[in-house]
């Protein structure tokens, strides 16, 4: 029952859905099933968001290493549950939008969230960088026709590509680095996209009907047979 | 107060940057806090879309929706995890995600990823116009229509499992990845300036907004 | 009692006359270009109407919509004569009509998508120009209904069909002690290298799972694998650190890795620490990701499952601290990143196969000979459509023709 249940459950819920795209009444069995899922995992929160505290609480308790650095983390997680929970300091009072503006959630958001996030996302600027200089070490072919695409890419987006290669006659124009950037990105970049995009559908297919059969359970803490 | 917020997202920022240096207890404070306020920020986020929002609209309004309640059951059996006893009974619902997901994936990637993809590739390679002589096909368009039609066959083939890459086989997966590769090289590229967009959007607030050296 | 004033009849008619000329006047001056010239004023355009409008009920839905079709306007030549066409509904017995639609010059359809299976609803058109319109006739009455088959999806079942029919049948007539060849896939024979080199330094191993719930199929690819590690992370009694981004994700990893030193024989080692929830925003996540790699310097970093703009960093972090890194997503924007930071990079449908790979299960890699049948038919299909489209464009020939037509039209998705 333990075991044979949840593959049961896998199996009828999998084929019901794929069934649900070729018969308009069963079709909003999906959006159905989204729903569920939203509310499932809000549920499944209270699990992670109690582990989040459990953790930085036992540092905090027991004074490990970093245990002032839990308590940071455990105020701004208090302190930002309790602010969007009650509505404090919102304009509109308790029955407002949560994230007006004005509210102290929404300030939070603007000066914490915000400028946090967009900085993290900024640092891939530097790591886009670091990441070129390793890939210029080009130390196999297909390392090199990697190299050589991006950098003409690179180029063909600035006006130094342009100016590079303006000199070149118009009969042969493809050979000017922006005409060569556009034509790998409509021709040979196309190509190898469609054939990872088909092999992707393909492992999709075959490891949802592992999963629908019941053939992988490793997801479930089930020995596969 | 506008001033006090500013000067707290600057502090942040260059917190943030400071890991790029190395890991130190600044980076660590600015860490805390963003798990902290984000952690709280979802969650509070969550329970008004979904539990408010969602369920609890869905079940008092004037026509409720009782579907929902099966979502709900599914949560509490969630919850039941704590309860080391029928704890088991948490992977029902894990197997209803995971069934669900398996079966909407399935469809969908079969339909835009395989049809589509295949349908597009169904070109003619030389790139005339129907009825016309050969000859008036351009160049250009013929040698990216086979490029296109090429570069897909033998990308396929690379990603064959079942059979050794030897021969001309191995031949036609070598240009596959070579093809994949200049894929790869084109996405790479791609991205890089919007990349550094992102850097220049933060040092325009660094310089501009708190420092104001720019206007 | 006193008499009312009275108004002599002729007074009364020459008031009216100068209250009527006074009027129009008036109406002249405000209203006319030109209140001095004559009172002949230029013909108002308004536009020829639409003509021959017809619903009929929108096929193979859950009967939510209807089509209205009509014939052109003929002012509707392309040089700006109308505007676009109003489209407006009627239930059977009113004669209300609302506007439901509008769309440009030379469209000659609209799908309403805001009716209700069963009632009855007619359709005008109007031809619109500078706020002026001319309506067609009414159209038929027509009842949205629900269609119990969607048979415009049949192609697409059919192929579907082949296709998993392909990965079942080798997944059922799977059969133990027949060996099936698999090529090698370098990341995931290095697997064990990267465990044991994580083994001899006395550092831990560190398992990403992507950024995504468990609603993703790559985060349960990644899950699947990450049974797989698990094990051979129970056998050689290593430290498995896994910060996760969901709490389902949570959930069904600690189920994994407790199977996994429960199989091993070591269930005392299994700790739920081990898999912890970090917050839900993406780069939270990674700022969380990279202060534990700089301070706990795991040795072997594994990122399988679903990546965004964040895969970079957590690769660059990840070369920065001298680990191994191995890498498999299906998002293809991020695949370059991996390609480029990472040791070993699982390309897309490796993601999906390396479960079956690692299992050595033959039900398991019997399901990846069904995938290169998808595979092998998908080229069988490019080879004859590229053929038969190549030939008929060049040199005709009916059948080529028709071949070609009929290729496109079996794998082209109606809705």
């Amino acid at each position: 029952m333990k075991r044979q249940v949840p593959l049961l459950i896998t199996l009828v819920v999998g084929t019901v859905l794929i069934l649900s795209v070729f018969f308009p009444p069963a079709e909003r069995l999906g959006e159905d099933f989204s729903i569920f899922f939203d509310i499932i995992a809000v549920f499944a929160f209270f699990l992670g968001g109690g582990n989040l505290v459990r953790i930085h609480g036992n540092r905090l308790y027991k004074k490990n290493k970093d245990w002032a650095f839990s308590l940071v983390t455990l105020l701004g997680f208090f302190i930002m549950l309790i602010a969007g929970l009650f509505k404090l300091g919102n304009p509109g009072g308790i029955s407002a939008d949560v994230a007006a503006s004005g509210s102290l959630f929404q300030m939070l958001y603007d000066w914490i969230f915000n400028p946090l996030g967009a900085t993290m996302y900024a640092l891939l600027a530097f790591y886009v960088a670091s990441a070129s200089y390793r890939a210029f070490r080009a130390k196999n072919r297909e390392a090199t026709i990697l190299l050589i695409a991006a950098f003409i890419i690179l180029l063909g987006r600035t006006p130094l590509g342009v100016y590079a290669t303006s000199w070149i006659p118009e009969s042969f124009s493809l050979l000017q680095i922006p005409n060569l950037a556009i034509w790998i990105m409509t021709s040979p970049n196309l190509a190898g996209q469609r054939a990872i995009m088909i092999g992707i559908a393909l492992g999709v297919i075959s490891m949802s009907l592992r999963l629908i059969l019941g053939v992988e359970r490793t997801y479930l803490g089930v020995d596969n047979e | 107060m506008q001033i006090f917020g500013i000067w707290v997202a600057a502090f942040l920022t260059l917190g943030i940057i400071s890991f790029l240096y190395k890991d130190n207890p600044w980076y660590k404070v600015c860490e805390s806090i963003f798990v902290g306020i984000s952690a709280g920020y979802w969650f509070v986020t969550l329970f008004f879309d979904n539990i408010l929002g969602l369920f609890w609209r869905g079940i008092t309004a004037p026509d409720p929706n009782y579907m929902l309640l099966v979502g709900a059951t599914l949560g509490v059996m969630m919850l039941l995890r704590l309860v080391p006893s029928i704890g088991w009974i948490s992977r029902w619902p894990l197997a209803f995600v995971v069934g669900a997901t398996a079966g909407f994936y399935l469809i969908n990637y079969f339909s835009s990823n395989v049809m589509l993809q295949v349908q597009s590739t169904l070109m003619p390679l030389l790139g005339s116009r129907f009825g016309q002589p050969v000859f008036s096909a351009s160049l250009y368009d013929t040698i990216g229509n086979i490029v296109i039609a090429g570069g897909t066959f033998t990308g396929l083939v690379y990603f064959f499992f079942s059979k050794e890459h030897k021969g001309a086989f191995g031949g036609a997966a070598r240009i596959g990845i070579w093809t994949i590769m200049i894929t790869f090289g084109a996405s790479f590229g791609y991205t890089v300036m919007s990349r550094m967009s992102l850097l220049i959007g933060r040092m325009e607030f660094i310089f501009g907004d708190w420092l104001g050296l720019i206007r | 009692m006193t008499d009312k004033p009275t108004i002599s009849p002729c007074l009364k008619v020459i008031s009216a006359s100068f209250i009527f000329l006074f009027f129009n006047i008036f109406n002249q001056t405000l209203f006319s270009q030109n209140p001095l010239q004559s009172n002949q004023s230029a013909p108002i355009y308004i536009p020829a109407p639409p003509t021959n409008v017809r619903a009929q009920d929108f096929k193979y839905d859950r009967g939510e919509a209807v089509e209205v079709r009509w014939e052109l306007s003929a002012d509707d030549t392309g040089s700006n004569f109308i505007t676009g066409y109003e489209i407006y509904r009627a239930g059977e017995k009113s004669d209300s009509f609302i506007l439901v639609g509008f769309v440009a010059p030379k469209n000659k359809l609209l799908i309403d998508k805001n009716v209700e299976r069963g009632k009855y609803y007619r359709f005008k058109v109007a031809a619109s120009y500078d706020g002026r319109l001319s309506y067609s006739e009414i159209s038929n009455a027509v009842t949205p209904e629900m269609d119990i088959i969607n048979w415009n999806l049949l192609n697409l079942f059919l192929v579907g069909l082949i296709v998993a029919g392909a990965v079942i049948y080798f997944i059922a007539h799977a059969k133990r002690g027949k060996k099936l060849f698999i090529r090698k896939i370098a990341g995931l024979e290095a697997i064990d290298e990267a465990i044991g080199r994580a083994t001899e330094m006395g550092r831990p191993i560190l398992f990403i799972p992507g950024i995504s719930d468990m609603d993703d199929v790559q985060t349960i690819a990644g899950i699947t694998l990450l049974g797989r590690v698990a094990k051979v992370v129970a056998d050689y009694d290593i430290k498995i650190n896994m910060p996760v981004s969901r709490s389902l994700v949570m959930t069904t990893a600690r189920e994994t890795i407790k199977e996994a030193y429960l199989g091993a024989g070591r269930p005392d080692a299994y700790n739920d620490d081990m898999v912890r929830y970090v917050t839900d925003e993406q780069f939270g996540y990674v700022a969380a990701v990279d202060g534990i790699m700089v301070r706990e310097k795991p040795a072997t970093c594994f990122y399988l499952g679903a990546f965004f703009a964040e895969s970079l960093i957590l690769a660059e972090t990840g070369n920065s601290i001298g680990a191994i890194q191995i890498a498999g997503t299906a998002q293809p924007a991020q695949l370059p990143f991996f390609v480029v930071a990472c040791d070993y990079t699982l390309i897309g449908e490796e993601l999906f196969a390396a479960s079956a790979y690692l299992s050595n299960e033959p039900k398991q890699l019997g399901s990846l000979k069904g995938q290169d049948v998808g595979k092998f038919l998908a080229m069988i299909v490019i080879i004859i459509g590229v053929v038969s489209a190549t030939v008929s464009h060049a040199w005709g020939g009916e059948f080529f023709i028709k071949l070609s037509e009929y290729m496109q039209r079996i794998f082209t998705i109606q809705n």
